[in-house]
C-alpha cells in the first residue's frame, strides 16, 4: 500500500499523436507517469522524445502549426480540454530547457517572476521566503545568497541551469519536465544537477529527456524508449537496461545505432 | 489506492481551484485580450491614416487627371498646367542617378564583400556608408550646392546636378543591399568555381554576381523610388524653377514631379488643389509601379539556399 | 561637339583594338595550355590601354585648356581695351565666354561682343589640338599593348588588376562623399562664423536673419528657437505618435499575427514609409493642420495659426511608424526563443511574457531604433516646410507655429540673394549642426544595435 501511494499516476497519455503541419512526429503514444519517481525518455535524436515532452505542458501551443490529438490527463483532467487554461497548466507542470535560459535580470528577479505573475507572494517577506526555499532546494542558495541582485546571466552554465530549476520550483509545480537539462554542461555541473534531480523526485514527478543512456540509468526509476515517433518500450529502468523485451531497445542500448 | 490517488489530485489542484485563483486567472486572461487588441488597434490606426491620405488625394485629384494634364507643362493657369514637363525632368534626373549610382554601388559592394582587406581604412569606408545612408537628404542638397554648382560651376536647376546629388544619396543604399545580396550567395558556389580553376575575379563576375543580381536590383529599385520622391535636396540646388517647356537635355533647367507638387501646393488659386492632388496620384502610381516591380523581382528570383 | 567626337573616337578605337587583339591572340592559340590568358583578355587588355590613358589625357587637357584659351584671348588686339582693374576685367571676359557659347545672347558690354569671336576661335583651336592629343595617346597606348599580345603574356592578371583598381575607386566614393559633405559644411560655416560668433549662434534666442544689419549680426542669428522647434516637433511630438504605434504594431505583427496576416499587413504598413515626404507635407497642410486649428479654436485659443507644430509633428510621427516598427521587429526577433519559452513554461500569459521578458530584453535594440527614428525626424524637411511655419517661437504650445533647422536652411537658400551673405552662409552652419547631431545619434545607435546583437549570438 505504501508503495502504491508513492507511485500513484500523475500524468496519463492515451493515444497521443503530434503533428507538425502534415508531418506526424508522435504516433499513438500511451503512457502513465507516476508521482515520486524520475521517468526518463531515451531514444535516438529525432525520435520525438522532446516533442512528446513539450506536449505534456502544452508548450507545443507556441509552435504555429503543431497539433496534438488524443488525451493527456493530469490527475485525471484532460489538459487539452477547451476549459483548461494553458497558463494555469504550466504553473502546475514546469519545464527546464536544454540550454539554460535565465532572463536578462537579477537572480532574485529571475525567481520572483513566476510567483509574481501567479500572485503567490502577497508580501515582500513571502517572496523572500519563496526565493530562499527555491534556491535552497535547487542547491544554489549558498553560492548566491550574497549576490541575489547580480545578473542571472553572469553565473556559470551549471549555476544558470540550477537557477532555471529554482525558477521552476518557485511556482510549486507538481511535475517538472526537463529537456536534456545537462547537454550544455560540463561533467561536474552535470553530476550536481543529477544529484539535485534525485533530491527533488520525492516532491515532484520528474520527467527527463536525455540522449545519454548512462544518465538515464543513473537518475531514473522508469525509462521509456522512443523510436521514430513510437513508444517502443516502457518499464522499470533496471529492467529496460538489463532485460529489454524489444529487439529495438536492445539494439539501442547496446549501441547498435543512435 | 484509488483513494490515495484522489486525495493527491485534490491536493495538487487545490491551489488553482479556489474562486480567488479562478478570478485571478480570468483577470490575467482579460489583460491578455486587451493587450492583443491594443496591438491590433495600433496597426489599424496607422493604416486608417494611410487610407485617409489616399482617399483625400484621390477625391481631390482624380477629376483633374486627363490627357492634357499628363501631356502639358507648368503654367500660371491651373486649367492649362500639366505634369509632363516635371515628369520628363524626373525621368532625366533618375537616368543620371541610375547611371552613376548603380555601377558605383555594385562595384563598391563587390569590393567590400569579396576583396577588401581587413584594414583600418576599410572600416572607415563601412562607417561612411552606414552613416551616409542615414544622413538627412537636405545635407546632400547642401553638398550639391557647394560642390557641383558653386565649385564646379555646373548648370543650376539641371537634371545633371539633381541626378548627381541624388546619386550620392542613393549609392549607399545600393551598396548596403548589394552587400547583403552578395553575402547571401553560399560559399559553396565560390568553392565550386575556384576548384575548377577560375580566378577569384572570374568567380565573382561569372557566378556570384549573377546570383546576387536580383537582390541587388531589388535594392536599387527601392533606392531609386526613394530618390524619385525626394524634394529637399533638389530645393537646395534650385530645381524649383518655373519651367514652361519640358527640358530637352540633362543640362536644361527643369523641375521634377515632387517639386511640381511642392510648387503647386503653394499656389493661392484653388484650381491648383486639384492639380497638386492629381500630380500626387501620378507620383504615387510611379512609386507603386517601382515597388511592385521590386516585390515581383524578389519573389520571382528569391532562392532558398 | 568636340567632346562627343573625341569620346566616340576613343570608344571606336577601343572596339577595333579589342577585336584586333583577340584575333591575334586566337592565332597564337595552338592547343591546350598554349596561351596564358584567354584571347578575350588580351582584347580587354588593349581596350584598357586605349581608354584609360586617353581619358587621363583628356582630363589633363581640360584642366589646362582654359588657361591656354585665356592666354590666346589676352593676346588678341581687342583685349588691349579691357579695363585695368581685375574685377571688371574678369566680368567682361566671362561675359564674352557666355556669348561665345550661346551667340543669341545680347551683350551687355560691347567689348564682350568683340571678344566673343576670339574666344570662340581659341576654344575651337585648342579643342582640336586636345582632341588630336587624346587620339594620339589612345593610339600609342593601344599600340603598345598590342605588341604585348604574346602566348605567355599574363593579360588576365593585368586586366584583373585594373578591374580591382576600379572596384577600389568605387568603394572610395563613400569616403569621398563624406569628406565632401564635411568639407563643404565646415568651409561655408567657417565663413559664417567669421561674421557671427558661434556662441551667439548656438546660445542666442533671437532668430531674425531678415533684419540682420551691420555689426549686430550676432543678435539676429540666435538659433536656439530653431533647435527647440526641431526637438519639439521631431523628437517629442513625432515620437509620442510613432513610438507607441510603431512598437505595438511590431508586437502584434511578431507575437500575435498569424504568418498569413503578417505577410499582408507588414508590406501595407511599409507603404507609409514609401510615400514621399512632399505628399505628407501637403496632406499635413491641407487636411491635418485645419483640423488641429479648429480644435485649438474650440478650446478657446485666440487666433490659432494654421501652421502648427502639432500638425507637422503628428504627420511626421505617422511617417516614422513603419521605421520604428521594423526596428522593434528586428529587436524582438533577436531575443532568443528560449527566453520567451522560459517565461511561458512558468505559466505566464503571452502579454506578461512580452511586457516583462521580451520588451526588457529587446530594450537596447528598441532604444537604438528610436534614436535612429529621431535622427530621421529632425532631418526631415518637406513636412515642416509645408506645415510648421517660419516664425521662430520659443514656445511649448503645440498649436503655435514653430520653425525648425531644416525649414530655415530651405528658407535661407531659396530666394535670390548673393551666395556669400551671412544669411545664406547661416544655412551651412545650421546644416553642420544638423549633420553632427544626426551623425552622433546614428553612430551611437548603430553601436548599441551591434552590441545588442552580439549579446544574443
Amino acid at each position: 500500500m505504501k508503495v502504491e501511494t508513492m507511485q500513484q499516476t500523475k500524468l496519463t497519455a492515451r493515444n497521443v499523436d503530434v503533428y507538425y503541419g502534415a508531418k506526424k512526429a508522435i504516433n499513438n503514444v500511451s503512457i502513465d507517469i507516476d508521482n515520486g519517481v524520475v521517468t526518463a525518455f531515451i531514444g535516438p535524436s529525432g525520435c520525438g522524445k522532446s516533442t512528446f515532452l513539450r506536449s505534456l505542458n502544452r508548450m507545443n501551443d507556441t509552435i504555429a502549426d503543431a497539433r496534438v490529438t488524443g488525451e493527456i490527463l493530469l490527475d485525471g483532467e484532460n489538459i487539452y480540454a477547451p476549459d483548461m487554461d494553458p497558463v494555469a497548466l504550466r504553473a502546475r507542470v514546469g519545464m527546464v530547457f536544454q540550454k539554460p535560459n535565465p532572463f536578462p535580470k537579477s537572480i532574485y528577479e529571475n525567481i520572483a517572476y513566476g510567483p509574481r505573475i501567479h500572485g503567490l507572494a502577497p508580501s515582500k517577506a513571502d517572496m523572500d521566503g519563496i526565493i530562499e526555499s527555491a534556491l535552497t532546494k535547487a542547491g544554489l542558495w549558498d553560492e548566491v545568497k550574497d549576490r541575489l541582485h547580480d545578473a542571472g546571466t553572469a553565473l556559470s552554465g551549471g549555476q544558470q541551469q540550477r537557477l532555471c530549476i529554482a525558477r521552476a520550483i518557485a511556482v510549486s509545480p507538481e511535475v517538472i519536465l526537463m529537456d536534456e537539462p545537462c547537454s550544455a554542461l560540463d561533467p561536474i555541473a552535470t553530476a550536481r544537477i543529477e544529484e539535485l534531480i534525485d533530491e527533488l523526485k520525492d516532491t515532484y514527478a520528474i520527467v527527463i529527456v536525455t540522449h545519454s543512456m548512462q544518465q538515464a540509468a543513473r537518475v531514473s526509476q522508469r525509462t521509456a524508449f522512443f523510436h521514430l515517433g513510437n513508444l517502443v518500450e516502457y518499464g522499470d529502468t533496471s529492467q529496460i537496461f538489463t532485460t529489454p523485451r524489444e529487439e529495438k531497445t536492445k539494439d539501442y542500448i547496446t549501441g547498435r545505432y543512435g | 489506492m484509488s483513494n490515495a490517488r484522489l486525495s493527491g489530485a485534490a491536493q495538487g489542484n487545490a491551489r488553482w481551484q479556489t474562486p480567488e485563483a479562478a478570478r485571478r486567472i480570468a483577470r490575467r486572461n482579460a489583460a491578455e485580450r486587451r493587450f492583443k487588441l491594443i496591438g491590433l488597434g495600433a496597426i489599424v490606426l496607422s493604416l486608417a491614416f494611410l487610407a485617409l491620405l489616399l482617399v483625400i488625394m484621390l477625391k481631390n485629384g482624380l477629376s483633374g487627371l486627363d490627357w492634357s494634364f499628363l501631356t502639358g507643362s507648368d503654367s500660371t493657369d491651373p486649367d492649362v498646367a500639366g505634369v509632363w514637363g516635371a515628369t520628363k525632368g524626373s525621368l532625366l534626373t533618375m537616368l543620371v542617378t541610375l547611371l552613376l549610382s548603380f555601377p558605383m554601388g555594385v562595384l563598391a559592394a563587390i569590393y567590400l564583400e569579396e576583396f577588401a582587406p581587413k584594414a583600418r581604412w576599410i572600416e572607415w569606408v563601412e562607417v561612411s556608408i552606414n552613416n551616409l545612408a542615414a544622413v538627412p537628404s537636405i545635407i546632400f542638397g547642401l553638398l550639391g550646392l557647394a560642390v557641383f554648382i558653386n565649385t564646379l560651376g555646373m548648370p543650376r536647376s539641371s537634371p545633371l546636378v539633381g541626378g548627381l546629388t541624388l546619386a550620392l544619396m542613393t549609392m549607399p543604399v545600393i551598396v548596403i543591399s548589394g552587400r547583403n545580396a552578395i553575402k547571401a550567395v553560399p560559399p559553396s558556389i565560390r568553392d565550386a568555381a575556384l576548384a575548377i580553376g577560375a580566378s577569384k575575379m572570374q568567380t565573382v563576375f561569372h557566378h556570384v554576381l549573377p546570383l546576387a543580381l536580383p537582390g541587388i536590383l531589388t535594392g536599387t529599385i527601392i533606392g531609386m523610388a526613394r530618390a524619385l520622391g525626394e524634394t529637399a535636396p533638389l530645393l537646395m540646388i534650385g530645381m524649383r524653377a518655373f519651367v514652361v517647356t519640358p527640358p530637352g537635355g540633362i543640362t536644361d533647367p527643369s523641375s521634377v514631379l515632387p517639386m511640381q507638387i511642392f510648387l503647386w501646393s503653394d499656389e493661392i488659386d484653388s484650381g491648383f488643389v486639384q492639380n497638386t492632388s492629381a500630380a500626387i496620384i501620378v507620383l504615387l502610381v510611379f512609386l507603386l509601379a517601382m515597388n511592385g516591380l521590386a516585390i515581383y523581382l524578389r519573389n520571382k528570383f528569391e532562392v532558398r539556399w | 561637339m568636340i567632346l562627343t567626337g573625341v569620346l566616340l573616337a576613343v570608344l571606336g578605337l577601343g572596339f577595333v583594338g579589342w577585336f584586333a587583339a583577340r584575333g591575334r591572340a586566337r592565332l597564337l592559340h595552338t592547343g591546350r595550355g598554349s596561351l596564358h590568358s584567354m584571347p578575350s583578355y588580351h582584347g580587354w587588355h588593349v581596350v584598357l590601354w586605349i581608354v584609360i590613358p586617353a581619358l587621363l589625357a583628356w582630363a589633363a587637357w581640360s584642366a589646362i585648356m582654359p588657361g591656354l584659351v585665356d592666354g590666346a584671348v589676352m593676346a588678341d588686339p581687342a583685349a588691349a581695351q579691357l579695363p585695368a582693374d581685375a574685377m571688371s576685367r574678369a566680368a567682361v571676359v566671362s561675359e564674352a565666354k557666355a556669348i561665345a557659347q550661346n551667340p543669341d545672347q545680347a551683350a551687355f558690354n560691347p567689348l564682350a561682343q568683340t571678344l566673343a569671336e576670339p574666344v570662340r576661335a581659341a576654344h575651337q583651336r585648342f579643342g582640336l589640338i586636345g582632341a588630336l592629343l587624346v587620339v594620339i595617346v589612345a593610339l600609342a597606348g593601344g599600340g603598345w599593348a598590342f605588341t604585348k599580345v604574346r602566348a605567355n603574356y599574363p593579360a588576365r592578371t593585368r586586366v584583373e588588376r585594373a578591374v580591382m583598381g576600379v572596384l577600389l575607386l568605387a568603394s572610395l566614393m563613400a569616403i569621398l562623399t563624406t569628406f565632401g559633405i564635411v568639407a563643404s559644411l565646415v568651409f561655408e560655416a567657417g565663413m559664417f562664423f567669421k561674421d557671427v560668433s558661434p556662441i551667439d549662434f548656438l546660445l542666442g534666442t533671437h532668430w531674425s536673419p531678415g533684419s540682420a544689419r551691420g555689426d549686430n549680426l550676432g543678435e539676429s542669428f540666435g538659433a536656439v528657437p530653431l533647435f527647440w522647434g526641431t526637438i519639439y516637433i521631431g523628437a517629442i511630438i513625432a515620437m509620442v505618435v510613432a513610438i507607441p504605434l510603431g512598437l505595438m504594431s511590431a508586437v502584434y505583427l511578431t507575437q500575435y499575427a498569424t504568418p498569413t496576416i503578417r505577410k499582408w499587413l507588414k508590406p501595407v504598413l511599409e507603404i507609409l514609409a514609401g510615400i514621399p515626404t512632399v505628399v505628407y507635407g501637403y496632406f499635413a497642410a491641407l487636411t491635418v493642420a485645419p483640423i488641429f486649428r479648429d480644435f485649438a479654436a474650440s478650446l478657446g485659443m485666440a487666433n490659432p495659426s494654421t501652421e502648427s507644430a502639432l500638425a507637422a509633428g503628428v504627420v511626421m510621427g505617422v511617417m516614422i511608424i513603419p521605421f520604428v516598427s521594423s526596428m522593434a521587429d528586428d529587436a524582438l526577433a533577436a531575443v532568443p526563443r528560449a527566453m520567451s519559452d522560459g517565461s511561458l513554461a512558468l505559466g505566464a500569459t503571452k502579454s506578461e511574457t512580452i511586457k516583462k521578458v521580451l520588451l526588457p530584453a529587446a530594450l537596447p535594440g528598441i532604444v537604438a531604433g528610436v534614436m535612429l527614428a529621431i535622427s530621421r525626424a529632425i532631418g526631415e524637411t518637406m513636412i515642416v516646410v509645408m506645415a510648421a511655419g517660419a516664425a521662430a517661437n520659443l514656445s511649448a504650445n503645440p498649436f503655435a507655429s514653430m520653425t525648425t533647422v531644416t525649414y530655415q536652411i530651405v528658407q535661407m537658400l531659396t530666394g535670390d540673394q548673393e551666395f556669400n551673405s551671412p544669411k545664406t552662409l547661416s544655412a551651412f552652419a545650421l546644416g553642420l549642426v544638423l549633420f553632427i547631431v544626426t551623425l552622433v545619434l546614428n553612430i551611437i545607435a548603430l553601436r548599441v544595435v551591434k552590441r545588442f546583437r552580439e549579446a544574443y549570438e
